[in-house]
């Protein structure tokens, strides 16, 4: 605990880079056409996210497709990897989701601005209101729309050093339990299946709702 | 690299002979090594139909294999669990709320792989057999668009060959019709000579029966004007005593 905590503030880069390099390695590149199980599998879970995720987009915005499954893919597998005991997860650091967040916020909301300028500034403005609430929107609406790329990192932070915590401090609470009263630790065990199903969710969760934000500002800005 | 330092070389010693040419980057470029041998990855080695055997899912049987010889069957299980009491007597391995968590991923991970792995591996096995149907109705397909173009060309070369029946046909029926207009025009040939014939024929007739009424009628003529008038009495008076004659024997016949 006293790792995971101190580690918000101090980046360890040497196993932050293999933390993460190490999923590529779980995603193989095919050089046949009918492949083992594990890339038949990976390739039928990519095209099933996929398909929910590109739908949305016309032909232009498909230029994002690689981006978003890059994004879906290394999202999920480094918070899956970040479950098992010892590893680390870089999506814990907040200054790995925001390097991720920035500039993909940044490149679906400049262009919009640089090209349809009237489009993206309408979009502040939600329809139907009333005169006298209108500057008081316009203001709010660009404040949410500058805090987006905070709020996309804050949230993948949060959640998975959240599911983390959790996790451990009540693996600590199973461990002090033991020499107390032997047999709560069946109860604070099972819960810690319940935080780890959970965490193992959570973590493929963040991920997809990472990438489909993405592209949904991407869509609002064409 | 050493090509380009040996090139430099052969381009120095060259350059001192009478007609050396200037051998240019040009050179380097043309006779650097690309792609002399076989590019293609096909035909791929196949997959391995089955994984290694592993003993708890982790251990490798080989290793098990290794130790058989020194240690026997249980030699692997005894290592294994001296080196984990080892660690955990020795504090090597500190019991943490990591050990927990892992414990329970573990719990978790082996129940899925007991319950689902079977399942996930015959899906996918079903993907990929899915795939390899549907490329491979594609290519019957394919064939047997070729082979439908095959027959149907085959037909259409042996309908070729029997169309010398229908030229006959034609021929056959041209000759026909020339025939019937040949026999049409004889025909009427034939009638109008016959027509013109006719009428000198017809002309002919007329012409000796006039002459017969004519000739006739100046008899006819001729003797009534010869009869006089004596010879008219003469005659009357005869047919009147024939006449007599025949009344008296007329009166005598009908009494019998």
């Amino acid at each position: 605990v006293n790792e995971e905590l101190s580690t918000f503030f101090y980046v360890p880069v040497g196993t932050m880079m293999l933390a993460i390099a190490f999923p590529a390695i779980l995603l193989p590149t095919p050089n046949r056409l009918i492949t083992n199980r594990w890339i038949t599998i990976q390739q039928w879970l990519i095209q099933l996210i996929m398909k929910q995720l590109l739908s949305i987009h016309n032909t232009k915005g498909l230029s994002w497709s690689l981006m978003l499954i890059t994004l879906t893919l290394f999202i999920g597998l480094t918070n899956l990897l970040g479950l098992l005991p010892y590893s680390f997860a870089p999506t814990t650091q907040l200054t790995v989701n925001l390097s991720m967040a920035i500039p993909l916020w940044t490149g679906t909301v400049v262009p919009g601005f640089r090209y349809k300028t009237k489009i993206s500034l309408a979009h502040l403005l939600p329809q139907g209101t009333p005169m006298f609430l209108i500057p008081m929107i316009i203001i709010i609406e660009t404040i949410s729309l500058l805090i987006r790329p905070v709020t996309l990192a804050v949230r993948l932070t949060a959640n998975i050093t959240a599911g983390h915590s959790l996790i451990h401090l009540t693996g600590t609470a199973t461990l002090t339990l033991s020499s107390i009263h032997s047999m709560t630790i069946t109860v604070t065990f099972v819960t810690v299946i319940l935080l780890t199903i959970l965490e193992l969710a959570v973590a493929l969760i963040q991920a997809y709702v990472f990438a489909l934000l993405i592209s949904l500002y991407l869509h609002e800005n064409a | 690299m050493l090509s380009r330092v040996v090139l430099s070389a052969a381009a120095t010693a060259a350059s001192s002979l009478k007609n050396a040419a200037f051998i240019g980057p040009g050179v380097i470029q043309a006779t650097r090594i690309f792609h002399t041998g076989q590019p293609s990855l096909a035909p791929v080695p196949p997959l391995p139909e089955y994984g290694g055997k592993v003993r708890f899912g982790l251990i490798p049987e080989e290793f098990f294999q290794l130790l058989y010889p020194k240690t026997g069957v249980t030699g692997p299980y005894v290592l294994g669990t001296g080196l984990i009491l080892y660690f955990l007597s020795k504090e090597i391995y500190v019991i943490t709320s990591e050990t927990v968590s892992g414990a329970a991923l573990a719990v978790l991970v082996i129940y899925a792989v007991k319950k689902y792995g079977a399942f996930i591996g015959q899906f996918a096995d079903k993907l990929s057999e899915e795939k390899i149907a549907r490329l491979e109705e594609f290519k019957q397909s394919c064939i047997k668009y070729a082979e439908d173009g095959i027959d149907f060309e085959k037909e259409k070369q042996a309908v070729v060959q029997k169309r010398h029946y229908l030229f006959d046909v034609q021929r056959n029926n041209i000759a026909m019709a020339f025939e019937v207009a040949y026999r049409e025009r004889l025909h009427t040939v034939y009638r109008e000579v016959k027509n013109r014939l006719d009428y000198h024929i017809s002309v002919q007739n007329m012409m000796r029966r006039k002459e017969q009424e004519h000739m006739i009628n100046w008899l006819e003529k001729k003797v009534v004007q010869s009869i006089s008038a004596q010879q008219e009495k003469e005659t009357i008076a005869k047919c009147i005593e024939d006449l007599k004659l025949l009344a008296k024997k007329a009166q005598a016949q009908p009494v019998m």
